[in-house]
């Protein structure tokens, strides 16, 4: 198509210039279209693999007024395999500043952020306890995104700055903020939220970002039992529940206290986890898990959903008098959203307790310290966070060029 | 400060394209055709700064000559679904006057002191010749390209014809513009509708002329309307005969090209049907120094640049050749008579591991080779060694690359 000003490339939050690398795999350039594509987005394979382009680049594609989108995402993934497979072109020497910049969190928006500092001339710490990738490398779903796809970034990567294997804590935070230029924050949303209701405690609860990193770092020794139940309706929650199907668990539940047209998710990973048999009841509020030491099921009531809104735009659920009822499971996986996990975070402003709240630049109530990903946003996708971390990086290097 | 509207970091060293030419300082091998792209200074400014090498401008010719244009002018030759496969165009010269012309080679020597800057010229007399070559150099072109090959016919005394098609026109007319030409090189535009490309391609050399521009689009009749039998362009249901550019044509180039580079000894500028970095480095193993692009950018526009030089430094890379020179003329020796041909046994192999048992192979030797190929129900066809002569056929209607080979049997 080759279309001019493309839809595609505004849609993608990083931007990618669509046409051009997809011009350049057809002239046989596969290495040229690759390096157009990393130019925009350092998490280059991973987004390959699993971006949702049924709601950035192709949902626009030009070409889908005509007949069908092109696989955008797909040509994508292609260039960059093979420009991993053979040999990492190699980059340009960047400008050498004296400025040092902390990056907490080597998650989609700490290596977007690290990396394009990189390129700006910056001298960049990046401080994570573990392996670096974040969420894509703890708790995607290997089904979804294999660790070597996301190391196929990460290696890459690597050579640009220094990985300090550290976690961070209130110490430390001070330390790293008055030792660089800048800091930038992107450790994510780390504590699973409760449901807060009777047996939580039980045996077999477990909260589903535990429930994920357990299940990609060693899926064989996991045990679940035959029936697991997955409370949630995003699509962490998809994930678990086909997680759970791929453990080997035989009957696998979701429930959901609105209905499926008020579920916020990409409609792939629903038809995925329905492919996995995984079985999903709406219009179901838990109660109460109940069970002795180990979960034995959980209590539910139905619900139907009123005529009031609440912030979100969508209708409240109002539980129905009478329909209690039990669904009999050996684990219940509670995956109802997530939460920053930051004691240490100090006087960074976060306003109700919730997300860090940032400025058109990404700085937060703390000069000098700025924020992205999901930590700014709430759960959101790999390509946003990177985009967060890239457009951060040139806020950062404003402020320092500045100082 | 909008932050998502910033420009990219470029994050990959550019590789050094440059080379001498003809004495002229290329940045890189790919200019633009003389063609509506050039005709606007504008349009050419925008080119050099997205990074072109050069640009031969719109043909000019002198003062009083009549352009008559008429529209539409395009028409497009689109093959199984493809759009452009040729395109055909009843344009013809600059409507612009020669000082225009002239204004803008100034203008742009002094806005891009590093690019090439060429004007193309036509005209019918000597002395209207040589005056475009004398006002054209004057103004600064670094290279005059001679258009002895418009498909609408030249101006001069046998119009409908072109000047490229006689040997005697050829060379006289070449040796007034050589002589006219007193520090820049000329380049003769020449078409390959001709007896012997290799004679014409002779007169330009004897005339001194310092290159050639091989070569100029293909006289063609782009199509009929099946139910108002009005030609295409449609002018009000009349249409003449147009000139063909694009992919469709690139063979002929091609072989134009090596046939001149492998008799004659003069150097040339390759146009005609490149529209991919690899489609230059063909026109560049045949012969060509630098390579014109016209088609290519009327349907994409300048922006194909990245990806000419992105390909182009990447295929060096590949080879490990230092310069685009490196290329010139590289397959020359491998272009030999039919009588020089090595005459070897060869069999069709169709691997077994790839086919998808579409039959394509099956139903194109059946009708169009020898029978050789036998159909296995839902199973990889089968070659009858007896029967395969080797034509190749089947390779190339495959649709599988690699599937089917052509092996020299033992």
């Amino acid at each position: 198509m080759q279309c001019f000003d493309a839809p595609c490339t505004a849609a993608c939050p990083t931007h990618i210039d669509v046409p051009k690398f997809i011009s350049m795999i057809k002239s046989n350039n596969v290495i040229g279209a690759a390096e157009v594509v990393k130019t925009s987005n350092a998490l280059a394979n991973t987004c390959g693999k699993i971006c949702p382009e049924e709601v950035f680049c192709q949902s626009v594609c030009t070409r889908g007024k005509q007949d069908s989108p092109i696989w955008i995402r797909e040509l994508h993934f292609f260039a960059t395999q093979y420009e991993k497979d053979n040999g990492f072109s190699a980059t340009k020497v960047f400008p050498k500043s004296k400025k040092t910049v902390a990056v907490v969190g080597a998650g989609p928006a700490g290596l977007g952020c690290a990396f394009e500092l990189a390129k700006l001339g910056h001298r960049v710490d990046v401080y994570d306890g573990r392996i670096p990738g974040g969420v894509p490398r703890n708790s995607i779903p290997s089904f979804r995104l294999a660790v070597r796809e996301l190391e196929s970034d990460t290696k890459f990567l690597s050579g640009f700055f220094k990985l300090k294997a550290q976690a961070v804590d209130k110490k430390g935070f001070e330390q790293i903020r008055t030792s660089h230029g800048a800091t930038f924050l992107a450790v994510g949303l780390g504590q699973d939220r409760m449901l807060g209701i009777p047996g939580e405690k039980l045996k077999g609860v477990i909260p589903v970002l535990k429930f994920l990193e357990k299940a990609k770092a060693n899926s064989t020794s996991m045990k679940i039992g035959k029936r697991v139940v997955v409370v949630g309706g995003g699509n962490v929650s998809l994930d678990a529940a086909a997680t759970a199907k791929r453990l080997g668990a035989e009957s696998v539940t979701l429930i959901y206290r609105r209905s499926e047209k008020e579920m916020r998710v990409w409609r792939s990973e629903l038809e995925e986890a329905r492919k996995q048999g995984v079985e999903i009841r709406f219009l179901v509020n838990p109660l109460s898990i109940v069970g002795k030491t180990n979960v034995e099921g959980i209590k539910c009531r139905r619900t139907r959903l009123s005529k009031r809104k609440d912030r979100s735009g969508r209708p409240i659920p109002v539980e129905v008098k009478g329909s209690n009822f039990v669904v009999e499971a050996d684990s219940v996986v509670i995956a109802i959203g997530q939460t920053i996990e930051a004691e240490w975070l100090g006087s960074v402003e976060r306003p109700k307790g919730g997300y860090v709240k940032v400025g058109k630049d990404f700085q937060t109530s703390v000069p000098g310290v700025f924020a992205g990903g999901d930590m700014i946003a709430g759960e959101g996708t790999i390509v946003q966070s990177v985009a967060h971390g890239k457009y951060a990086a040139h806020a950062i290097h404003e402020y320092l060029t500045a100082m | 400060m909008e932050y998502q509207s910033l420009r990219e970091i470029e994050m990959y060293p550019v590789r050094d394209l440059s080379y001498d030419f003809l004495g002229i300082h290329f940045e890189n091998p790919f200019i633009l055709a003389a063609a509506p792209s050039t005709d606007n200074l504008d349009m050419v400014r925008r080119a050099f700064e997205m990074g072109w090498a050069g640009a031969i401008l719109k043909t000019t010719s002198v003062e009083g000559t009549r352009v008559d244009l008429t529209y539409p002018m395009m028409s497009t030759f689109d093959h199984e679904g493809r759009k452009l496969f040729g395109m055909g165009n009843i344009d013809l010269i600059s409507e612009h006057h020669i000082d225009t012309v002239e204004y803008n080679v100034r203008m742009l020597k002094k806005e891009f002191p590093e690019k090439m800057v060429a004007a193309s010229i036509m005209a019918g007399r000597k002395e209207d010749w040589q005056s475009l070559v004398e006002r054209l150099e004057n103004a600064g072109a670094d290279l005059i390209e001679c258009s002895f090959s418009c498909p609408q016919g030249n101006i001069g005394e046998d119009p409908g014809k072109m000047l490229a098609q006689s040997v005697s026109a050829t060379e006289l007319t070449a040796r007034w513009v050589r002589d006219a030409a007193t520090k820049i090189p000329v380049s003769i535009k020449i078409t390959p509708h001709v007896t012997d490309i290799v004679e014409i391609a002779r007169a330009v050399k004897r005339s001194g002329c310092h290159a050639l521009t091989a070569s100029n689009s293909i006289q063609a009749l782009m199509g009929i309307d099946i139910r108002s039998f009005a030609p295409y362009p449609s002018l009000g249901g009349k249409s003449t005969y147009s000139g063909m550019t694009g992919p469709a044509i690139k063979p002929i180039t091609l072989r134009t090209i090596a046939e001149i580079a492998r008799n004659v000894d003069i150097p040339i500028l390759g146009t005609g049907g490149a529209s991919t970095w690899s489609d230059a480095v063909e026109f560049m193993a045949v012969g060509a120094g630098v390579v014109e692009f016209c088609t290519v950018v009327m349907h994409y526009g300048f922006r194909v640049i990245d990806d000419l030089k992105s390909g182009m430094s990447h295929y060096l890379d590949e080879m490990k050749f230092s310069s685009p020179v490196a290329i010139v003329g590289k397959a020359l020796p491998n272009i030999v008579m039919h009588d020089d041909l090595p005459r070897r046994t060869v069999r069709s192999h169709i691997n077994e591991k790839l086919c998808i048992a579409c039959d394509l192979c099956y139903v194109a030797c059946r009708d169009g080779g020898h029978m050789a190929i036998d159909q296995q129900s839902s199973k990889v066809p089968y070659v009858d060694r007896e029967r395969c002569v080797g034509c190749g056929l089947c390779q190339h209607v495959c649709p599988v690359d690699g599937c089917i080979e052509m092996r020299v049997a033992v």
